[in-house]
């Protein structure tokens, strides 16, 4: 089992584009962390770069407290399992997971132990005599894994591994890998760009963008708390709404003022702002989907209301997506699925004060949160 | 020759069937390989045997038997026992090693054809010939996927990797160049099938970084419709190499058809290169750009010229941006705000990264 350590890491090609900028993070034993963000924005050449397959340009990568920069991936004691993994059509599922160390010489009880521990933790015992074509997709995903498995490493590094299968499977080998961390109990750094997955995943999530490390933090901390607007953009499915509004000080209370209301702060947010200097300053208020309602119950004691004309009505079973424009920005309310509203009729939302988030409009940086 | 190894696999897979212990010997009586308990039958013996017309002798507690490759003896066959269930499972480990010998010999001439034809050394009428001798479609349509190993040491096979997943049944074939490469001719449905070469192309980068550990990046040619057009798929797939390792070298799959500008620098003569160099900058040039000076003017021209943005993406103010680029002004005469500036100096440098690598390949 090991710990990580990414220390001021630079990755700069040759032609003069920096893909990662200057990349810290401590990983500790048996965390499974993720490195979320669009595309091109470093996660997978970070990873690569932990793997060995990437020179890093600058800076210090220890596994174990050991420099790793220059030692070579097979001698690093990780596996990976990526994207495009193929299976061997002709080879039967324990040869498919046999093969890599057949062709390393490793002594044959040894892979034979390593690949039936691999098939129990995998539960693939029953199907070792099978060829790739008779395994359904998510079993073909296992095998994939398994191959990773019978290395015995100290580190799983995996890129976008579920990123070829469909929606359903996806959401299966999600809690098939999370099983896995349980099961190996190793450290695994995983890529995706999905948040879903990350958010349900991860122990400690790096979101990244442009090849900086915007935030690294625990998944709830991550939603509840973000810490510029990319973030607080990036995390959240529908994605939080964002408002340009004025910020009021008038002594220790703070609101900000969109189109003609005020919406009240609470004394921390209102100190914040106070703090920041922002008094008549334009700034991004944040409202995620959920913490707006038009359910009446909530209408009758709020304190600021808003009319809206709803544009578009989505049912999702469990939950409805009102989408509406506010002072001309387009917004989303996830509401519950006995709402009235329909497309073309008219709402009163109000909103959940404590949760609104505020950036400054210059930095995007969090004021409050 | 065929692997002694590989000979010696199939004897003992054929020993733990039959409980028949085999031994292969040279025509000189040289041990080639055994199951584990077979005794070597008496060199003076076996060359006296293969000297002999008849194809196989009992001699005590053994049967002796030919196998031959194109009509010739290469190799003496022993089994130990003197049943006839002995002498039938002889002759099935003759007739085993006689095909894995064709087979074998029939993979090196397809390699050997497929160096030829992409290396433009044979005629239209031999390509003709030898792919109808080895069984190889004329008209398929096919490309010509590079594979080049950047680990700088490796224990490991790229090809043995590959091997497995593109096979010759699926009219696949792997050939290596040199030491360092692996060449895939890949057979694809329709000449439009580019989506099916950067699958497979894919599968080869993250299959040799995943199982084999090694670095490798990809590149592939266009796709032809017969065998007499592959060695232009693989120039293409050599081309779109050199050019992705000058211009794009944070890719890991460059398709010849999507070399961009770098394209066209690439079929630029050095000479010119240089007196465009000259025109630009004139004596002062940028030779080595210092990290920020460069990360700020590729971080400008990715964010479309856009000094807010830049500076935010940057973390710097904005008045520091200007002063940078006015900085840059002053020394080479271009202001990177405007689009025809920009323009310039975006391929001046492309120009003097390729003049660079030009550089370094003849030092």
């Amino acid at each position: 089992m090991a710990s990580l350590s990414l220390e001021h890491i630079y990755k700069k090609y040759p032609n003069g584009f920096e893909a990662v900028k200057d990349f810290n993070l401590d990983i500790k034993d048996k965390e499974f962390i993720i490195f979320v963000g669009p595309s091109g924005c470093g996660k997978s050449t970070t990873l690569r770069m932990i793997a060995g397959l990437e020179d890093i340009s600058s800076g210090t990568l220890k596994i174990d407290g050991k420099v790793m920069n220059d030692v070579e991936p097979k001698d690093r004691d990780i596996a990976m399992v990526f994207q495009n993994y193929a299976l061997y059509p002709h080879m039967t599922v324990y040869d498919n997971m046999a093969f890599g160390l057949k062709l390393r010489k490793v002594p044959k009880d040894e892979i034979d132990k390593a690949v039936r521990n691999a098939a129990k933790i995998l539960d693939l015992t029953q199907l070792l005599d099978r060829k790739p074509k008779a395994l359904s997709g998510g079993q073909r995903q296992r095998v994939a894994m398994g191959r990773a498995i019978v290395r015995n490493p100290k580190v799983f590094l995996m890129d976008e591994p579920l990123s070829n299968l469909d929606a359903k499977l996806r959401v299966q080998m999600r809690s098939e890998i999370a099983k896995l961390h349980q099961r190996l109990g190793t450290t695994i750094i995983y890529v995706t760009h999905d948040q879903t997955e990350a958010m349900t995943l991860g122990t400690r999530i790096v979101v990244m963008k442009d090849g900086v490390v915007q935030q690294v933090d625990t998944p709830q901390h991550l939603y509840d708390k973000p810490c510029n607007l990319f973030v607080a953009g990036f995390m959240g499915s529908p994605q939080m709404n964002f408002l340009d509004v004025t910020c009021q000080i008038e002594g220790d209370k703070a609101c900000l003022v969109l189109d003609g209301k005020k919406i009240p702060l609470n004394a921390e947010k209102s100190k914040a702002l106070k703090d920041g200097g922002y008094n008549g300053k334009t700034v991004v208020m944040g409202i995620r989907p959920e913490h707006m309602t038009d359910h009446p119950d909530r209408i009758k004691g709020a304190e600021v209301l808003f009319d809206a004309k709803i544009n578009v009505y989505e049912l999702l079973g469990a939950e409805v997506f009102l989408y509406f424009d506010l002072a001309g920005t387009p917004m989303t309310a996830r509401v519950d699925p006995s709402t009235t509203a329909r497309p073309g009729s008219d709402v009163q939302f109000a909103m959940d004060l404590d949760k609104i988030h505020v950036f400054d409009k210059e930095t995007e940086k969090t004021i409050c949160n | 020759m065929i692997s002694a190894q590989i000979v010696k696999n199939c004897l003992e897979e054929l020993t733990s069937i039959s409980k028949v212990e085999f031994c292969v010997q040279d025509t000189n009586g040289a041990l080639y390989a055994r199951t584990s308990n077979a005794e070597i039958t008496d060199p003076g013996m076996i060359s006296n045997f293969c000297r002999q017309a008849v194809d196989s002798q009992i001699i005590g507690d053994r049967y002796i038997l030919k196998v031959r490759e194109d009509e010739e003896v290469t190799f003496a066959l022993t089994a130990i026992g003197s049943s006839d269930y002995t002498l039938m499972v002889a002759r099935i480990a003759v007739s085993e090693i006689q095909n894995l010998m064709h087979a074998y010999k029939e993979k090196y001439d397809r390699n050997n054809f497929f160096q030829n034809l992409l290396l433009d050394n044979l005629l239209l009428v031999d390509i003709h010939n030898r792919a109808k001798k080895l069984h190889i479609i004329f008209t398929v349509p096919r490309a010509v996927v590079l594979i080049e190993i950047e680990s700088e040491e490796s224990d490991t096979n790229a090809e043995d990797f590959l091997s497995g997943i593109f096979t010759a049944h699926n009219g696949d074939y792997l050939t290596e160049v040199d030491e360092n490469s692996v060449i895939l001719i890949k057979a694809v449905d329709t000449t439009e099938s580019y989506d099916q070469i950067q699958q497979a192309a894919q599968v080869c980068v993250d299959m040799l970084n995943t199982e084999a550990m090694l670095n490798v990046r990809v590149s592939y040619g266009t796709i032809v419709d017969d065998l007499k057009n592959l060695s232009k798929s693989y120039k293409e797939a050599k081309m779109a190499m050199d050019v992705g390792r000058i211009f794009y070298a944070d890719r890991k799959v460059i398709s010849y058809n999507e070399l961009g500008i770098g394209r066209l620098i690439y079929q630029l003569p050095s000479n010119l290169c240089r007196v465009f160099i000259k025109e630009v900058f004139g004596d002062n040039i940028p030779d080595n750009l210092d990290n920020e000076t460069l990360t700020t003017i590729n971080t400008f021209f990715d964010n479309n010229l856009n000094v807010s943005e830049t500076s935010r993406k940057l973390f710097i103010h904005r008045n520091t941006l200007v002063y940078r680029i006015e900085k840059l002004q002053k020394s080479t005469g271009l202001d990177i705000r405007n689009f025809e500036d920009a323009l310039t100096f975006k391929i001046a440098l492309m120009v003097m990264n390729y003049l660079k690598y030009l550089d370094q390949k003849d030092y």
